[in-house]
C-alpha cells in the first residue's frame, strides 16, 4: 500500500509538472533559509555549554549606577579575585585572567629572529584553570602556570612557532622587548563556539609589568576578570548575602563613586549579554537571535501558504479519484495518508534541493561574517535531526489542510466531477494570502528603513574631518617613547604628509575612557566625565572647531582641559566664555578649562554625544593620527610603514584609515541590512511564484466563463481587470495589515540609534507601489492570457 | 437481500418541496438482474445512489442483507463497500494515474488481502476479460469498451455480492454495450452476483429479469422479464 502510495504520488508530481515546479521551488527557497539559519543559531546557542560544570561557572562583573546612567564592565579591580577567593562563602574555585595584546618574538636555536607577531594574550591564575576545564596535551596548569615567565601555548601556536607540540616544551619566546617566557605546557585549541579564545596564556605574576595598581579597588578595566566555580548544588542566589557584604566592605564603606558594585554572570550569559565585553569580542543579543527565528517561520509559513493555496485550488481535479476510492472501501484516513504521503515526496525533493542550496550559500553565509565561523551542513548531528524536523513539520503544516479538504469530498458529488470548493474554502485562501503578502509588505518596509538609516549614518556630519586620515599605533616602551619626536619630524618630511598628531584615539571612538570629576569645587554624581588625550595639533588635524577659549599649551603634562558644549550643558553653564578658567579634579588633580570645542560626535551614533575633556599627556598616546594629501595615498602610507619599522624594529606596524573604522562601528547593522535585503528577496520571490500559481489555476478554472463573457462581447481589458481585481484586493488589504505591525517593528529598532532618520509614510507607501505593481505583472501575465485565449477550444466540451 | 420501504427523497428550495422519490417500495432478493428503467430525471440515478448507499433518504427505511442501513456511519458503510457492493460507472471513472493493474488491485489493498492472494486474483480476472496484454497500459491508452471492462474486473476484484450499474454502457457502440451486457448476463447466471443497473435501453433491459419502471419518483411498473 505504502509503496503504491509513493508510486501514484510521484506520478501525480509528474503530471502536474508546472505547479510541482512552483511548489518545490517555494519550498526549497524557504527550507534553505531556514537550515541556514537554524545552523547559525545552533552556532551562537551553542557558545560556552560545552565545559564541565559549565552551570556553576560565573564571570564576576562590575556595576555602577550614576544618577544619570548607568554603567557595566566585565572586569574586576585587580585585588578582587585574592579578596574574594577569602572572604566570600560558597566559591570553590575562583580565579584571575586578564588579556592584553602585545608583540611576540621567536627565535631559533641559533638566537636568529624567526618570527614576529602582534597576538592577544592572557594572563592566568593556575585557579583559573579549575574553574574552566580544558583539555591540555602537554603539562598541568597547576605547576605550568605556577611560576613567573613561563607560558603555555594552544596547539596550533606551537605548532605554529616551533613546528610541533613536542618540540615547543623548555623552548623561549620573547614578550615585549625583554620579558623571556619558558615554554611551560600546551593545551588543546578553543572551539570556534567559546567565549574564550585562548592561544597563549601567561603566568599572571607578570601581569604586573604592565597593570601597576595592585591595590586600586577604583580602577577597572574590562580586560581583567575574574571567574568562579560555585560550590555544588549552590546557584547565583545562594550568594547574594556574601556578595553585598564584600560590596558593601569593599565599596560603600570606602566610598567609592558611582554605588560601584559587583556581581555574578552566569557562563552562559556572557555571550548573549551586550552590556559587557568578552575576549572574543562576540556578542549577540537574544532579540537578534529570535528576530532571525521569527524571521525563518516566516519564511517557512510563506512557502506553506503556497502549498496549501496550489493543492487546495487543484483539489477539485482529484475529486473523481476520491469519489472512486471512496466507493472502492478506502477509508478517509487512508486517503488522508495517500495524500499526505504525496506532501512528503515532495517536501523530501524540496529539502534535497534546500540543501544543495545551502551548500552553495555557506560560503557567502561565512564571507557575511568575514570567515571567522566555519559553517557547515554536516556540522553537528542536530542539523540532521531539525531536517527531519523540518521535513514532518512542513509536511504537515502544508499538506494536512489539504488533505483534509481533498478527503473530505462526498462522494456522489465527487464522482460525478459536481464538487466546487465551497466559500470556506475560497476565503481561507484569500486569508492565506493576505498573510502572506502581510509578511511580504513587512520585510519590504524593514528594508527600506534599514538602508536608509544606514544611508543616514554614513552621510551624517559628525562635527570632525577624518578624510584620509591614518592611525598608527604608536609602541608604549620608554625607548620607543623617546623616539616620537624624531619620527614626528620625519614624518612630515615625507611629501604627501600634512600633520601629525599624537593621541589617544580619534575622535570618535568607542574606547572609551572615563572618571568621576569634581567642578569647580563640587563633587559631581550625575555623570562620568570622558577623556580624551591628544596632543595640540588634534584639533587642526581633525578640523575640531575651538567656540571659546583656546587650546591648551604645547606640553607633555596636563596643563588645561578644552571641553565639550555637551559637557557644559550637563554641568549647567550655558555661555562657553563663562567655563573658561574653572577647574575640573580629577585623580585630585586641578586642571582649569581653557577652551572649549563645537560639539562633535564622540561615538557611534547609536549613542549620544558625552560630556568630554581633552588634554595632554604624553605617557598616554597610543597612536599617531597622521592626515594625508594628495593621490599617491597609497605610496605615502608606504613610506610611512618604512620609516616607521626602521624606527622601532622591535614593533609591528598596525595602521588603519579612520573613516574605515567609523565604518566598523556599524558592522552588526551592516550584516542586518544584507541579511534584510537577502530574506526580503527570497519571500518576494516566493510570494509572487506562489501568486502566479494561484492565478494560473484561477485563470484555468474560469476558461469557461471567460468564452462566455468573451462571446457576449467583452473586450480583453476588461477580462484581464476582471482576474486581477481580487488579487489587487488582497494585496491592498495586506498592506493595511502589515502597516501597523512593521511600524511597530521599525520605530522599535530605530529607538536603538540615537541619530536617526524620522520615520515618514514613504517606506510605507513604496512598500505597497513595489507589491502592487509586482502583483499586477505577475497576474496580469497570465490572466492576459486566459484572455486571448481561442474561445472555441474553451466551450467545445460542454 | 435488499428491502426498501416508502423510499421518499425531496430538495426543499426556498420552502417548496422537490420530490424525485416517493414512497417508493420494493425488495431485491439475492441473485436477481434488475433493470431501472425511466425518463431523464425520473429518479433512477438518484434510487441507484441511495441503494448504494452514496446518498441518504429524506424519509423510509432501507434494509440491506437484514440490516437497518437507512443512515450508517462510514465506518460501516467502508465495511459494506469492501466486501459486498460493487460500482461500475457510466465515465469508467479509472484512476489516471494508476495502470490498468493497480486499478484492478486498489480494492484488494482497501480489503487488506495478501499479495499472492491479490496476484491470483487480478491475473484470473484479467485472463477472464481478455485483457492480460493491457495490464500495464494506463486507462488513456484503451478504448471506452476495454476501460469499462476494466472497471467491471475491478468492480469484482473484491468479490460482491452486488453490482450497482449507472449507466455502464450509456457512453460506449452498441456492439461493445453488447459485449458488456452480456458479461452482465454470466455474472448473473454463472456467479449468482445481483446486479442492479440503470438504463435507457429497452435492449439492455431485456438481458435482465425483472424491470422497474419509473417515472416522476414514482415505481409505475415492476415487470418480470420471461
Amino acid at each position: 500500500m505504502f509503496k503504491l502510495n509513493l508510486k501514484i504520488a510521484w506520478r501525480n508530481l509528474w503530471k502536474n509538472k508546472g505547479y510541482t515546479l512552483i511548489n518545490i521551488l517555494g519550498l526549497s527557497i524557504g527550507m534553505a533559509s531556514c537550515i541556514l539559519i537554524f545552523i547559525f543559531i545552533r552556532f551562537q546557542l551553542s557558545f560556552d555549554e560545552s565545559y564541565k560544570n559549565a552551570d556553576r561557572i560565573y564571570r564576576v562583573v562590575t556595576d555602577w549606577k550614576y544618577n544619570a546612567f548607568d554603567d557595566f564592565s566585565a572586569g574586576v579591580p585587580i585585588p578582587f579575585t585574592a579578596a574574594a577567593r577569602n572572604e566570600i562563602a560558597g566559591i570553590e574555585k575562583i580565579g584571575a585572567i586578564a588579556k592584553i595584546d602585545d608583540i611576540v618574538h621567536v627565535k631559533d636555536d641559533s638566537g636568529k629572529e624567526i618570527l614576529k607577531s602582534n597576538e592577544n594574550m592572557y594572563f592566568a591564575e593556575p585557579e583559573f584553570f579549575d574553574v574552566l576545564h580544558i583539555n591540555w596535551k602537554y603539562g598541568k596548569p597547576a605547576e605550568a602556570l605556577k611560576a613567573p615567565n613561563s607560558v603555555t601555548l594552544s596547539e596550533a601556536m606551537a605548532i605554529k612557532y616551533f613546528g610541533s607540540i613536542n618540540n615547543a616544551i623548555g623552548k623561549s619566546i620573547t614578550l615585549g622587548t625583554k620579558t623571556q617566557l619558558r615554554v611551560t605546557g600546551v593545551f588543546e585549541d578553543m572551539p570556534q563556539n567559546s567565549s574564550f579564545p585562548l592561544k597563549i596564556v601567561i603566568a599572571y605574576q607578570n601581569l604586573y609589568d604592565y597593570y601597576g595598581n595592585k591595590d586600586c579597588w577604583d580602577c577597572i578595566n574590562s580586560s581583567l576578570s575574574s571567574y568562579v566555580l560555585l560550590n555544588e548544588g549552590l546557584s547565583k542566589s545562594d550568594l547574594d548575602g556574601a556578595m553585598a557584604k564584600f560590596n558593601k566592605k569593599y565599596y560603600a564603606d570606602r566610598k567609592i563613586e558611582g554605588n560601584q558594585v559587583n556581581r555574578l554572570q552566569a557562563l552562559k550569559e556572557i555571550h548573549f549579554d551586550e552590556r559587557y565585553d568578552n575576549f572574543a569580542n562576540a556578542t549577540i543579543a537574544r532579540s537578534q537571535i529570535y528576530g532571525l527565528a521569527v524571521i525563518g517561520l516566516f519564511l517557512i509559513f510563506t512557502a506553506c501558504i503556497n502549498f496549501i493555496n496550489l493543492n487546495t485550488a487543484q483539489a477539485v481535479n482529484r475529486s473523481k479519484e476520491v469519489g472512486v476510492r471512496k466507493v472502492m472501501g478506502g477509508k478517509r484516513k487512508q486517503l488522508i495518508i495517500q495524500f499526505l504521503t504525496e506532501t512528503v515526496v515532495l517536501v523530501l525533493i524540496a529539502l534535497l534541493v534546500a540543501c544543495i542550496i545551502s551548500e552553495l550559500a555557506i560560503p557567502s553565509m561565512q564571507n557575511l561574517f568575514k570567515n571567522q565561523v566555519t559553517f557547515s551542513l554536516f556540522g553537528h548531528p542536530v542539523i540532521f535531526v531539525f531536517m527531519i524536523l523540518l521535513v514532518a513539520f512542513v509536511g504537515f503544516l502544508a499538506g494536512f489542510y489539504p488533505a483534509m479538504i481533498i478527503s473530505g469530498f462526498n462522494p456522489a458529488l465527487a464522482i460525478k466531477n459536481k464538487v466546487t470548493l465551497n466559500n470556506n474554502g475560497l476565503s481561507l485562501r484569500k486569508i492565506l494570502v493576505v498573510v502572506q503578502f502581510a509578511i511580504t509588505v513587512i520585510l519590504i518596509i524593514g528594508t527600506i528603513v534599514i538602508v536608509n538609516q544606514m544611508d543616514y549614518l554614513q552621510q551624517k556630519p559628525l562635527g570632525f574631518n577624518s578624510a584620509a586620515v591614518v592611525m598608527v599605533r604608536m609602541p608604549g616602551d620608554n625607548i620607543s617613547r623617546n623616539k616620537r619626536d624624531n619620527f614626528k619630524e620625519r614624518v612630515l618630511k615625507i611629501p604627501g604628509v600634512q600633520l601629525l598628531s599624537y593621541c589617544q584615539a580619534p575622535p570618535l571612538s568607542q574606547d572609551v575612557n572615563s572618571t568621576n570629576f569634581t567642578f569647580n569645587g563640587a563633587m559631581n554624581k550625575d555623570f562620568e566625565v570622558r577623556t580624551c588625550k591628544a596632543d595640540e595639533d588634534y584639533f587642526k588635524l581633525f578640523d575640531l572647531k575651538i567656540i571659546a577659549g583656546k587650546i591648551f599649551m604645547k606640553s607633555d603634562t596636563a596643563n588645561g582641559y578644552v571641553v565639550n558644549e555637551t559637557f557644559l550643558k550637563k554641568v549647567g553653564i550655558n555661555k562657553p566664555e563663562n567655563a573658561l578658567g574653572k577647574t575640573i579634579n580629577t585623580n585630585g588633580i586641578n586642571i582649569p578649562i581653557v577652551g572649549v570645542v563645537k560639539d562633535y560626535n564622540d561615538k557611534s551614533l547609536k549613542e549620544s554625544i558625552s560630556g568630554l575633556a581633552i588634554s595632554s599627556d604624553k605617557n598616554q598616546y597610543w597612536q599617531a593620527a597622521i592626515k594625508l594629501e594628495g593621490n599617491h595615498l597609497l605610496s605615502t602610507t608606504k613610506q610611512i610603514e618604512a620609516l616607521w619599522t626602521n624606527t622601532f624594529p622591535n614593533s609591528i606596524y598596525n595602521a588603519n584609515f579612520v573613516d574605515e573604522r567609523i565604518k566598523n562601528y556599524y558592522e552588526s547593522e551592516r550584516v542586518m541590512g544584507i541579511l534584510f535585503k537577502v530574506f526580503a528577496s527570497v519571500i518576494i520571490f516566493i510570494s509572487f511564484i506562489g501568486l502566479f500559481g494561484l492565478i494560473s489555476f484561477v485563470a484555468m478554472q474560469r476558461t469557461k466563463e471567460v468564452a462566455i463573457r468573451k462571446v457576449l462581447g467583452a473586450s480583453t481589458l476588461q477580462l484581464v481587470k476582471m482576474l486581477n481585481g481580487s488579487f489587487l484586493l488582497m494585496v491592498f488589504i495586506a498592506n493595511m495589515v502589515a502597516w501597523p505591525m512593521a511600524y511597530l517593528f521599525v520605530s522599535r529598532w530605530l529607538s536603538g540609534f540615537a541619530y536617526r532618520i524620522d520615520l515618514s509614510v514613504w517606506p510605507f507607501v513604496m512598500a505597497m507601489v513595489i507589491s502592487m505593481l509586482i502583483t499586477l505583472i505577475t497576474v496580469s501575465f497570465r490572466s492576459y492570457k486566459a484572455a486571448n485565449a481561442n474561445t472555441i477550444d474553451a466551450l467545445k466540451y460542454e | 437481500m435488499i428491502q426498501l420501504t416508502n423510499i421518499e427523497k425531496y430538495y426543499a428550495n426556498k420552502g417548496v418541496k422537490n420530490y424525485v422519490l416517493r414512497l417508493v417500495t420494493t425488495t431485491i432478493k439475492q441473485g436477481e438482474f434488475v433493470s431501472i428503467m425511466g425518463p431523464s430525471g425520473a429518479g433512477k440515478s438518484t434510487l441507484l445512489n441511495i441503494i448504494g448507499m452514496l446518498e441518504e433518504p429524506t424519509y423510509g427505511t432501507y434494509e440491506f442483507l437484514g440490516e437497518n442501513v437507512t443512515s450508517l456511519n462510514e465506518r460501516k458503510r467502508i465495511e459494506l463497500y469492501r466486501n459486498h457492493i460493487g460500482f461500475v460507472f457510466q465515465a469508467y471513472h479509472l484512476i489516471d494515474e494508476m495502470t490498468v493493474y493497480e486499478n484492478i488491485e486498489a480494492p484488494l489493498l482497501y480489503k487488506k488481502i495478501g499479495s499472492s492472494e491479490r496476484a491470483s486474483r487480478i491475473a484470473d480476472l484479467l485472463d477472464r476479460f481478455n485483457i492480460v496484454a493491457k495490464k500495464d497500459l494506463f486507462p488513456n491508452q484503451l478504448s471506452g469498451g476495454q476501460q469499462q471492462l476494466v472497471g467491471i474486473a475491478r468492480a469484482l476484484a473484491a468479490q460482491p455480492s452486488i453490482i450497482l450499474a449507472d449507466e455502464p454502457t450509456g457512453n460506449l457502440q452498441s456492439a461493445q454495450a453488447e459485449e458488456i451486457m452480456e458479461l452482465f448476463k454470466k455474472l448473473n447466471q454463472e456467479d449468482g452476483i445481483t446486479i442492479i443497473q440503470v438504463t435507457h435501453s429497452e435492449k439492455n433491459a431485456q438481458y435482465g429479469n425483472r424491470i422497474l419502471h419509473i417515472a416522476d419518483g414514482v415505481v409505475k411498473e415492476d415487470v418480470t422479464v420471461a
